[in-house]
C-alpha cells in the first residue's frame, strides 16, 4: 500500500446501493469515510453498513433533483463534512424503447435523474471539493456516443460527457473533472431497464471488476477514460490499486 | 401545401428558418415563448402556439395540441437558450431549465409527435445542436452538455426513425449574428465575423431537405468541427482562452 493510498478519504458516492456503486462502497468501506445515497436503502449495503460507523446513507432520489441535491447537502452537514476529497456521482437510470415512441414522463425521469441531478450536484460541491483539492468523477456510458435502443440514456450520457468535457477546462488547477465510461456490466441495470442482453450477458464485466477500473481511474486521477472489455480482459482489475 | 412546425420563431435562427419556409410556400405553425398579437415579432404563421418549453408540463400540454392537428413534413426543434458564466456562479435554478429547454422540449415533441404518427412519411426532422458539440464550451458547461445530449439523441433515432420514413438530421451552427448571441459573446468579440442567421438557415434547410444527418454550415465551422475531433485537448484550451478566460459577466 502507497503512502498515497493509506490517507483516509472523504468519499460522496451517489447510487451506492446496487450495483456498480454497491461494488465501489465495498472497495472503500474500510478503509475510507463515505456517504452514500439511493433512492433506499438496500439489504445489500445496510449489511456493508453494519460495525463500520464511517459509512452512512442518505435517501435521495435524482427525480426530484432540487430535492435530492437538498437532502445530500445536508447529509454531508450533519457529518460535520466542511470538504471532500472524492465525489463520485454514480446514480443512473434508463429505460430501453423504442424511441419513435417514448413515455414523455420516463424521458423526462431519465433527464432529470442522469443529468439535471448530475449538474446540480457539482454546482452544490463546489465549495467543499475545492476546499479538500478534491476531484468529481462522473461515471458516463460507453452509450455516450449513441445508442438506438437506449436513445435518451444515451443523450443524458453525452451530456455528461460533454458537461465534464468544458468543467474539466474551467476547474483545471484547482479540482481534478474525470468522467469514465463503463462498458456493459453484468448488473441488474439490463433487466431494470427492460433490455434482454441475450447471451452477450455472459460477456459483460462483472461488477467488482468494473468498480476496480473506476477506483484505479480515480486514484490515477485520469481525465477521461472508456472502461471497456479490453481493459478488462487486459487484467487491470486484477493489477491496479485504488484509493 | 406542405405543413412545418417551428419551435422558437419569432427570433434569430427560428426567424430565419420561418421567413425561407414561408417565402417557399409552406404552411407553418410556430411555437414561441412570447404571447401572440405581434405580426413583426411572430411572422407568417398559420397556426401559432404560446408555450414556454423550459417548462416540462406546457411541453406536454403542446404536445397534445399538437396530436389533435395534422401531421407535419418537417419538423424544426430550433428553440433553445444559452447560460454563459462560472459554473460555480451560475443560478443553480439555470440547470433544469436548460435541460427542459434544451434537450427535453426537442426529445419530447420528437418521440411524442413520431409515436402519435404526426411526421408523415417522407418527412424531415431536424435538431439544433452547436458547434460545441465537436470540443467543449468553457464558460458555458450546462449548455455544451445539452447540446451534446440533442446530438446524441439524434444520432440515436436516425436508423428506427428512418424505418418509418423520416429523415433525421441534426444542425451544428457556429456562433451566428443573432441578439441572443450577443449577449453571451465576450468582449471583444466582432459580431461581423459571425455567420448571418438568414445564411445559416438557408444553408441548414438546404442540406436537412437533401437528407444530410450532419449539417456544419460554414467552411469556418466545418474546420473548427476536425480540428475539435483531431486535437481535442488542443481545441479545448483554445475555446478556454477565447471564452472562459475572457468571461466579464454571467448570463442566463
Amino acid at each position: 500500500m502507497t503512502a498515497l493510498a493509506a490517507k483516509r478519504r472523504r468519499i460522496l458516492l451517489t447510487g451506492g446501493t446496487s450495483g456498480i456503486g454497491l461494488e465501489l462502497a465495498r472497495r472503500w468501506a474500510d478503509r475510507h469515510d463515505i456517504v452514500i445515497t439511493g433512492r433506499s436503502l438496500s439489504g445489500d449495503l445496510a449489511a456493508l453498513m453494519r460495525n463500520r460507523p464511517g459509512v452512512t446513507h442518505v435517501v435521495a432520489d435524482q427525480a426530484k433533483p432540487e430535492k435530492a441535491a437538498a437532502q445530500i447537502m445536508a447529509a454531508l452537514a450533519g457529518r460535520g463534512w466542511e470538504s471532500l476529497d472524492h465525489a463520485v456521482l454514480n446514480a443512473a437510470t434508463g429505460y430501453a424503447a423504442d424511441p419513435a415512441s417514448e413515455e414523455t414522463a420516463r424521458l423526462l425521469e431519465t433527464l432529470d435523474t442522469n443529468l439535471t441531478a448530475t449538474m446540480l450536484f457539482a454546482h452544490h460541491l463546489f465549495p467543499l471539493l475545492e476546499a479538500g483539492r478534491g476531484s468529481l468523477t462522473l461515471i458516463g456510458s460507453t452509450a455516450h456516443r449513441g445508442a438506438p435502443a437506449f436513445a435518451s440514456y444515451a443523450a443524458t450520457k453525452a451530456g455528461i460527457n460533454g458537461f465534464a468535457r468544458s468543467l474539466r477546462e474551467e476547474w483545471r488547477g484547482r479540482i481534478i473533472v474525470q468522467v469514465l465510461h463503463p462498458g456493459p456490466t453484468r448488473t441488474t441495470m439490463h433487466k431494470k431497464a427492460g433490455l434482454d442482453t441475450g447471451r452477450a450477458g455472459a460477456f459483460f464485466t462483472p461488477p467488482a471488476a468494473m468498480a476496480a477500473m473506476i477506483d484505479h481511474a480515480i486514484a490515477r486521477r485520469v481525465g477521461g477514460r472508456k472502461l471497456s472489455f479490453l481493459r478488462y480482459w487486459s487484467g487491470e482489475s486484477l493489477l491496479a490499486r485504488g484509493l | 401545401m406542405k405543413r412545418a412546425l417551428i419551435t422558437g420563431a419569432s427570433m434569430g435562427l427560428g426567424k430565419a428558418f420561418a421567413e425561407i419556409l414561408s417565402r417557399d410556400g409552406w404552411e407553418l405553425v410556430t411555437v414561441d415563448r412570447q404571447p401572440d398579437g405581434d405580426d413583426s415579432v411572430h411572422g407568417p404563421a398559420a397556426v401559432r402556439f404560446q408555450c414556454d418549453l423550459s417548462v416540462p408540463d406546457e411541453v406536454a400540454k403542446l404536445l397534445e395540441a399538437l396530436k389533435q392537428g395534422e401531421g407535419f413534413d418537417l419538423a424544426i426543434l430550433n428553440a433553445g437558450a444559452s447560460a454563459t458564466g462560472r459554473f460555480e456562479t451560475i443560478d443553480p435554478a439555470v440547470i433544469p431549465r436548460l435541460v427542459h429547454l434544451n434537450a427535453f422540449a426537442p426529445m419530447a415533441l420528437a418521440t411524442g409527435l413520431a409515436g402519435a404518427g404526426r411526421l408523415n412519411a417522407g418527412s424531415n426532422l431536424l435538431f439544433i445542436s452547436s458547434l460545441s458539440h465537436f470540443t467543449g464550451y468553457p464558460g458555458a458547461s450546462v449548455y455544451a452538455a445539452t447540446k451534446d445530449a440533442v446530438a446524441i439523441y439524434a444520432k440515436s433515432i436516425r436508423k428506427p426513425f428512418a424505418a418509418k420514413g423520416i429523415s433525421v438530421s441534426c444542425a451544428f451552427p457556429g456562433p451566428l449574428r443573432t441578439a441572443h448571441a450577443e449577449r453571451h459573446a465576450p468582449k471583444g468579440a466582432k459580431a461581423e465575423k459571425r455567420m448571418t442567421p438568414e445564411e445559416a438557415a438557408e444553408k441548414i434547410l438546404t442540406a436537412a431537405l437533401a437528407g444530410r444527418k450532419t449539417i456544419i454550415p460554414g467552411f469556418g465551422p466545418k474546420l473548427f468541427s476536425l480540428a475539435g475531433r483531431a486535437f481535442p485537448a488542443v481545441t479545448v484550451r483554445a475555446m478556454r482562452r477565447l471564452i472562459y478566460d475572457r468571461l466579464d459577466r454571467d448570463v442566463w
